[in-house]
């Protein structure tokens, strides 16, 4: 070998873009060497190489350009947008070129998913895709949302989508990902980029690609905190005050006494008034009848609990830091992320804390072989006292349920606080046995929901592990075979504790309960790979083999008998209760994919699946599922290549049938016998409910028609496509008659249909020297319809089934007003002829149970779902907007007509809208007279029934990025710092609730979600 | 050589999972067992029937309708005996919970029907199984008619008027194998005759043995008879099963005061147990509800013409002033200690007291005074070591074994109830009540029976909302 002397030389220079304008953090590489250096601020470099050598220069959607190293220069260089790289995204099994997809493939990229930094990743993708609907019921830090993609295509079995993370699927928690390590999301919404996943793509699928180092770049840290403050994003509803509570309950005692039972009104108020104090079993005013004949009140209440105030956070905290480091060799490339959360939610206590770490490493190994691996260890706890659900200490019902009567703190019969032997006010859980004047609450005794957010403990510990390596062999240039062994394991550790001396478990001197779920993955995936081309035709085909497993294994214990302070299950004296279960899944399949290209121009995609599940008889397990897709560039024909304004047309057309075999439990043909219900010590089972042996997949037809497109330069681009999806054999639980002592069987019935438009528009207004306007704007029409049942219709709670109808068309009494001359509500009912038959007539009837059940007309699916978002720059200032929107749907607000009961019972709160109640004969008004007796003036009705759109600002940041000449001295390649709003604006139609309600459109009593303001900094060096 | 190394590694990968032919076999339900485990042997069998006990004092609904002990606290709270403070059940205790949407309504069905639907599938079961002997099946089979006659009585008692009224009248429908149809609404009359078909089944075949006092034997088939006589009113017959229901379960004066939480108490013929790792918390009724003293609700008290019937040295006598208000009209100024609340007190349901009672009563019907005057006393005497014999002859004494039914059994299965319906008398409250005469029911109220709830009348065809007209 010859020693040249070559001389080291430095080569310098300025990367600027197409405008001009310099590209900060542009690469600049000597080749075939790891050398290399990005420009700063001002687009400059400067590199010591070997004179001679060949110089690469890149950035992110340009095309790269090479030099020779000489002494000449500085050099200018004047990168190019690349029009010609395809943009690359991930679709089932692998990734595609945008331009080659035959199907309906939204994707939510690695800028967009930076702009709107959130806490978890389904906020990202809420707004910013048409014909994907998320619903985050409730304010708990830390709970996933429902996501729905173009509508409900199952009712019991899941309707949910599958989510892939990194190839494999997912069956943690999707908010155990921090945002930070994604690179990007795609939404699969038509059966031919969803076909692939079979059995499991009935309702769409959502692939998450975590981030990953690039090859042969300097290594890069990254480095940001954000610090923020929430209160809820709406208000709850208004409540009583003390004062027209007891005032409101005298009446409604003494209009029964008057109405109900005859009583002259004289007599009624003097009843009302001596049965008051016992009536409420409470006595905030210290006098006998706090309320004269006349209905005034005598006295002034010692008390009156702000329930909201002693239990929610005005302002509840949030913090996040987030560290990465990547990078990357000629042959290794790497990616570590490691981010802590800690939020705290609307109820007091309740908080939810995660440290989620991710590494990424992928090495070729020589010419032909390649591999890597990616592991993830996430760790979160969350602490929940009861914010939903029926259970007493449930705050939210709490706080809609006990009036401000009520006291927080125990009272004797006189009124005066009870303090503990150290003097510090003992919680009053209403249940003072000893006493009949604030003795037992009427409502909810033996609890104290705030006492129970101090007392006890409801601790969710999920730690969850994934290690997903592959494997990838070059058999010939045109043949590849890709290996992947996924291994997840997800632990759920629950733990609860009630308090042994206060509250439900004190007669038991406390209670623990414990539960650990192991939910362990593996999933086999192998590839064969070929793709070649002759001439203007691409061929790629693809022949897959998968194997999945999963196994749930349940333990839980419970035990009681604690001594003060002692939480853990070894103290227990007496043991409750012990369980387990392991249950497993498996799917075996056998796929296809073949894709075929003419000239960049036609497209054609052919994919099948087989899937044997597990879940169903060996004689219905087996099922095919198969998609084709077709599409046509007609920008790059030439008949409209000479159309200047037109940039980009594509028309695409895909159908495939799919199956869904999720969220239906592990063996839902099997007729068996339930253990677990011992008598003593006898063993004991008992029958489960009925179900079909035959029962099989339910089944999905898609259609989509769709067209893509930019024109005028690029100024405007967007899709446009229309879809039906109709889904048969749906797994219902068909209801049975009552009598037969079964409530429904299980059984393929039926069908429904989701049929839509999505449009997605997105526009670069404006591309100036120091400003930058893009605008974008997506929405979707859905509409439900069933289109097939194996009976005339069935009523399913405030919903009626029948074909030509949707699942979610409310089916209930409507509401005629209140009758001014007796105050009673009433509603309507069908006249009918002595045989039965409608005459068509309807008159009105106080009689709840005679009234006719109509369709109001109104369905629980919104008509329009949708979002808008904006990106300004402006020199070193950015803002980015991201709004959702919701209109046309109807939300039965039950929460509300509970507190409109009008004091059927005693001890429950109200709305200050009572007060427009009936009171004299004559009155018109909307709200009936109070009686204290069971009525049911405010059973589920339209009365209840409200328009629920809304808007709302979900995400608004603003930043400011440092370009300063001072930073490299401090070898700072980037600052910034920005303010982060979250869910800070609603607009909303029915007001008191949170406008996200479950898909049912039933409110219950649920925490509502928050709206954060932070600050962050990001730094990265 | 290398690229052949890999395709031997691809061929290699493929073979070795394809070949698993198993695969989708293995996974096997861990907590479940298939019929054929259960049907099989007696084993098998006695755990279905422990199962089908158990879930009858479970928590099926919510707190006021749990389970069999629920139906008898709704009932105990619509008579004069008890009143009713601002609690659960509360509109029970008004006589104002029977509408078809209410969860009273829904719950007094579906219960025992669930129930019904769960014994059908036993009797089904046992009927056509291969490996049990004839004898066991008889056996097994006794239990199951039993049980299935027992639920259909609540729905005879809960869903029209009693049986003396008129036998032509809707009931509920009738089910004699495991259904998937709905069936239309039977008659009274066919409906007593099913009953009382299965009884006589079960008082043959049922063993006299079983493993504790929550499963059902001879005495107990007895004494769901005797129950069923005394409301239809066949008085011969209802006194010769009370006499065989009671053997053997002899009365205790001084368990009367433990607590009514054992099950081993010598005058406990049938019970639901309960065991603190086998417990319905707060559900169990009536204890949760009418212990003013342990951490259950409580609120229930007692009117004070009611208390007034009892002497300070019967041992029935439980009531405290526990409030220290008085012997006045307060609502809450009688409080009993009957029952002690605790997440493992068991629950009476049939007692060799009420067996006696009617056994004493059927007497006195067939004119056999002198016998009911004693065995009467003989009871009044166990229970209040001062008690004299009344005297007392025809009306008079029928009527003092009504009495003496409210205080023997008051708080445990709503007797006063019971008997205001089978004999056609109406309630009038009095004393002391919270809710008075609004509460009051006429002879042959309406408001003796619920509404067919709309959740039936929306899932079977052959019933439709007529079935409310005029109910």
């Amino acid at each position: 070998m010859v020693i040249l002397a070559q001389q080291n030389i430095d080569v310098s220079g300025i990367i600027t873009d197409e405008l001009g304008m310099p590209l900060p953090g542009a690469t600049v590489i000597e080749v075939g060497t790891v050398n290399g250096v990005s420009t700063d601020f001002d687009g400059n470099f400067s590199i010591e190489v070997l004179e001679g050598a060949t110089l690469e220069f890149s950035y992110v959607g340009y095309a790269p350009q090479t030099i020779l190293a000489t002494t000449q220069g500085p050099f200018n260089i004047s990168l190019q947008p690349d029009n010609t790289l395809e943009e690359v995204v991930v679709v089932a099994y692998g990734t595609q070129s945008k331009q080659s997809i035959v199907g309906s493939v939204a994707v939510i990229s690695e800028s967009d998913i930076q702009s709107q930094p959130a806490t978890t990743i389904t906020q990202a993708i809420q707004g910013s895709v048409p014909g994907i609907n998320v619903i985050n019921t409730g304010g708990v830090p830390g709970t996933n949302p429902t996501i729905r993609i173009r509508g409900i295509g199952s009712i019991n079995a899941s309707a949910a989508p599958l989510i892939i993370v990194d190839g494999a699927p997912f069956n943690g928690d999707l908010n155990s990902i921090a945002q930070e390590q994604v690179a990007s999301i795609s939404v699969l919404k038509d059966a031919s980029s969803t076909a692939l996943y079979g059995s499991r793509a009935a309702n769409g699928v959502i692939i998450v690609n975590t981030k990953s180092g690039k090859k042969s770049t300097p290594t890069e840290i990254s480095l940001s905190t954000v610090y923020g403050s929430s209160s809820m994003a709406t208000p709850m509803h208004d409540l009583l005050g003390v004062d027209d509570y007891t005032r409101y309950y005298w009446e409604a005692y003494s209009n029964n006494e008057q109405y109900e039972n005859n009583l002259s009104p004289a007599a009624a108020a003097a009843a009302a008034s001596s049965n008051l104090v016992s009536a409420l079993a409470y006595n905030p005013y210290g006098v006998p009848n706090p309320v004269d004949n006349q209905g005034n009140l005598t006295a002034d209440a010692a008390w009156s609990t702000d329930w909201k105030d002693v239990m929610l956070n005005t302002t509840a905290y949030k913090k996040q830091h987030g560290l990465s480091v990547s990078g990357g060799s000629e042959k290794t490339n790497f990616y570590f992320g490691s981010n802590y959360l800690r939020e705290q939610g609307q109820i007091k206590s309740t908080y939810f804390e995660r440290f989620a770490t991710r590494l990424n490493i992928n090495t070729t190994v020589n010419d032909f072989i390649s591999s890597g691996l990616n592991m993830s260890y996430t760790t979160s706890k969350q602490n929940t006292p009861n914010q939903s659900g029926t259970s007493f200490s449930n705050s939210i019902q709490w706080i809609y349920t006990i009036p401000s009567y009520y006291p927080l703190y125990k009272r004797d019969a006189q009124g005066m606080i009870t303090n503990d032997g150290n003097g510090n006010p003992l919680f009053d859980y209403g249940n003072n046995n000893g006493q009949i004047v604030n003795g037992v609450r009427p409502a909810l005794s033996n609890e104290n929901a705030y006492g129970a957010i101090l007392n006890n403990e409801i601790l969710k510990n999920r730690t969850y592990v994934s290690m997903n390596g592959f494997i990838k062999i070059d058999l010939l240039p045109q043949l590849n075979f890709k290996s992947n062994i996924l291994y997840e394991r997800f632990i759920f550790d629950g733990s609860k504790y009630t308090h042994n001396e206060f509250g439900a478990a004190a007669s038991v001197n406390g209670r623990v309960s414990q539960d650990r779920d192991f939910t362990t993955t593996l999933n086999a995936i192998q590839t064969l790979n070929y793709s070649n081309s002759f001439g203007a035709h691409r061929f790629k085909v693809d022949a897959i083999f998968e194997s999945y497993n999963r196994e749930n294994n349940l333990f839980d214990a419970q035990g009681t008998g604690f001594l003060p302070n002692v939480r853990v299950l070894n103290g227990s004296t007496i043991p409750e209760g012990v369980g387990g279960a392991i249950n497993q899944e498996r799917l075996m399949s056998a796929i296809t994919r073949v894709s075929y290209d003419h000239d960049n121009t036609y497209f054609a995609e052919l994919s099948f699946r087989r899937d044997g599940s597990s879940k169903f008889s060996n004689d219905t397990r087996w099922g095919n599922f198969y998609s084709l897709g077709g599409s046509w560039i007609l920008s790059n024909a030439s008949f409209v290549e000479t159309t200047d304004w037109i940039d980009y047309l594509k028309l695409k057309l895909s159908y495939g049938e799919l199956g869904n075999n999720r969220g239906i439990g592990f063996f839902p043909y099997l007729q068996v016998f339930d253990t677990g219900y011992n008598q003593l010590d006898n063993t004991g089972v008992i029958s489960s409910e009925f179900v079909d042996p035959n029962l099989t997949w339910e089944k999905t037809a898609l259609l989509n028609i769709g067209t893509e497109f930019t024109f005028f330069e690029g100024k405007l681009e967007g899709s446009i496509e229309y879809y039906n999806r109709e889904s048969i054999d749906l797994i219902y639980n068909k209801p049975v008659a009552l009598s037969t002592g079964n409530e429904s069987i299980k059984t393929n019935v039926g069908a429904v249909k989701n049929y839509g438009l999505e449009f997605s528009f997105n526009s670069l207004v404006l591309k100036k020297e120091n400003l930058l306007v893009d605008l974008g704007l997506n929405f979707s029409f859905d509409r439900n319809e069933i289109s097939d049942l194996t009976q005339e219709e069935f009523i399913e709670g405030d919903k009626k089934w029948m074909v030509g109808k949707s699942l979610y068309d409310f089916f209930i009494r409507a509401s005629a007003g209140v009758d001014p001359s007796d105050g009673y509500q009433m509603w309507y009912k069908d006249v009918t002829t002595n045989e039965g038959e409608k005459t068509g007539e309807r008159i009105t009837t106080k009689e709840y149970s005679e009234a006719t059940r109509y369709y109001a007309g109104k369905s629980s699916l919104p008509k329009m779902v949708g979002g808008f978002n904006a990106n300004v720059v402006y020199k070193n200032f950015d803002l980015n907007a991201l709004i959702n929107f919701s209109f046309g749907g109807y939300v039965y607000d039950s929460v509300y007509a509970g507190l409109m009961s009008g004091f059927s019972a005693p001890g429950r709160a109200g709305h200050p809208d009572l007060s427009r109640r009936w009171q004299a004969p004559g009155d018109e008004t909307d709200v009936p007279l109070f009686l204290s007796s069971q009525n049911d003036f405010n059973a589920s009705s339209t009365r209840f029934l409200f328009k629920n759109d809304y808007i709302r600002l979900r995400g608004l940041n603003i930043g400011y990025n440092f370009k300063e000449n001072w930073m490299e001295k401090y070898q700072l390649k980037g600052l910034r710092v920005f303010f982060q709003g979250d869910n800070i604006f609603t607009l909303q139609s029915h007001k008191g609730i949170d406008p996200e309600q479950a898909i049912s459109g039933r409110t219950n009593y649920r925490s509502h979600q928050m709206k954060t303001f932070s600050l962050g900094i990001n730094i990265q060096l | 050589m290398k690229k052949l190394f890999g395709l031997l590694l691809v061929l290699s990968n493929v073979f070795t999972v394809g070949c698993e032919q198993d695969y989708l076999d293995q996974p096997a339900p861990t907590e479940s067992v298939n019929s054929s485990v259960i049907f099989e042997s007696k084993a098998g069998v006695e755990a279905f029937m422990s199962g089908i006990l158990r879930v009858s004092r479970s928590q099926f609904e919510r707190t006021d309708a749990g389970g069999l002990y629920s139906m008898y606290f709704a009932r105990e709270v619509k008579g004069n005996d008890l009143i009713m403070g601002f609690q659960w059940y509360l509109f029970d205790y008004e006589n104002d919970n029977r509408e078809p949407t209410y969860t009273r309504t829904t719950f007094s069905w579906e219960f025992p029907y669930s129930m019904i639907n769960q014994l059908n599938l036993y009797i089904d079961g046992v009927k056509n199984s291969s490996s049990l002997s004839e004898n066991e099946k008889e056996g097994l089979l006794g239990q199951g008619y039993a049980l299935r006659a027992f639920y259909y009585f609540q729905l005879a008692m809960e869903f029209q008027h009693t049986f003396a009224y008129d036998t032509s009248l809707a009931a509920p429908p009738i089910y004699e194998e495991p259904a998937l149809e709905g069936k239309p609404m039977s008659t009274i009359g066919a409906l007593y005759e099913f009953i009382l078909s299965d009884l006589y089944t079960a008082v043959q075949t049922t063993p006299e043995t079983r493993q504790n006092k929550s499963y059902v034997n001879r005495n107990v088939a007895h004494a769901m008879l005797a129950r069923v006589h005394q409301v239809m009113g066949n008085w011969q017959e209802a006194a010769n099963a009370a006499t065989i229901a009671r053997q053997g379960y002899s009365l205790n004066a001084s368990e009367y005061a433990q607590g009514f939480d054992d099950m081993n108490a010598s005058e406990w013929i049938w019970a639901l147990p309960q065991r603190s790792d086998q417990t319905n918390y707060f559900y169990i009724a009536p204890h949760a509800f009418t212990d003013n003293e342990s951490d259950g609700f409580g609120l229930a008290f007692w009117n004070k013409d009611f208390v007034s019937l009892f002497s300070p040295t019967d041992v029935r006598n439980t009531f405290v002033d526990l409030y220290g208000v008085g012997e006045g009209n307060d609502y809450y100024a009688r409080a009993s200690s009957k029952f002690r609340f605790s997440f493992s007190a068991d629950i009476p349901i049939i007692r060799s007291a009420e067996m006696l009672l009617i056994e004493i009563e059927a007497k006195a019907r067939l004119g056999n005074e002198n016998e009911a005057a004693s065995l009467l006393l003989q009871l009044q005497q166990n229970r209040d070591p001062n008690a004299q014999a009344s005297g007392n002859t025809g009306n008079a004494l029928i009527e003092e074994i009504l009495v003496e039914r409210r205080k023997e059994l008051y708080g445990e299965l709503g007797v006063g109830w019971f008997d205001a319906k089978r004999l056609r008398r109406g309630i009038t409250r009095t004393g002391n009540h919270r809710v008075g005469s609004p509460a009051n029911l006429l002879p042959d109220d309406k408001k003796f029976f619920l509404k067919i709830p709309q959740k039936e009348i929306d899932s079977n065809e052959y019933i439709d909302n007529s079935v409310n007209s005029n109910r």
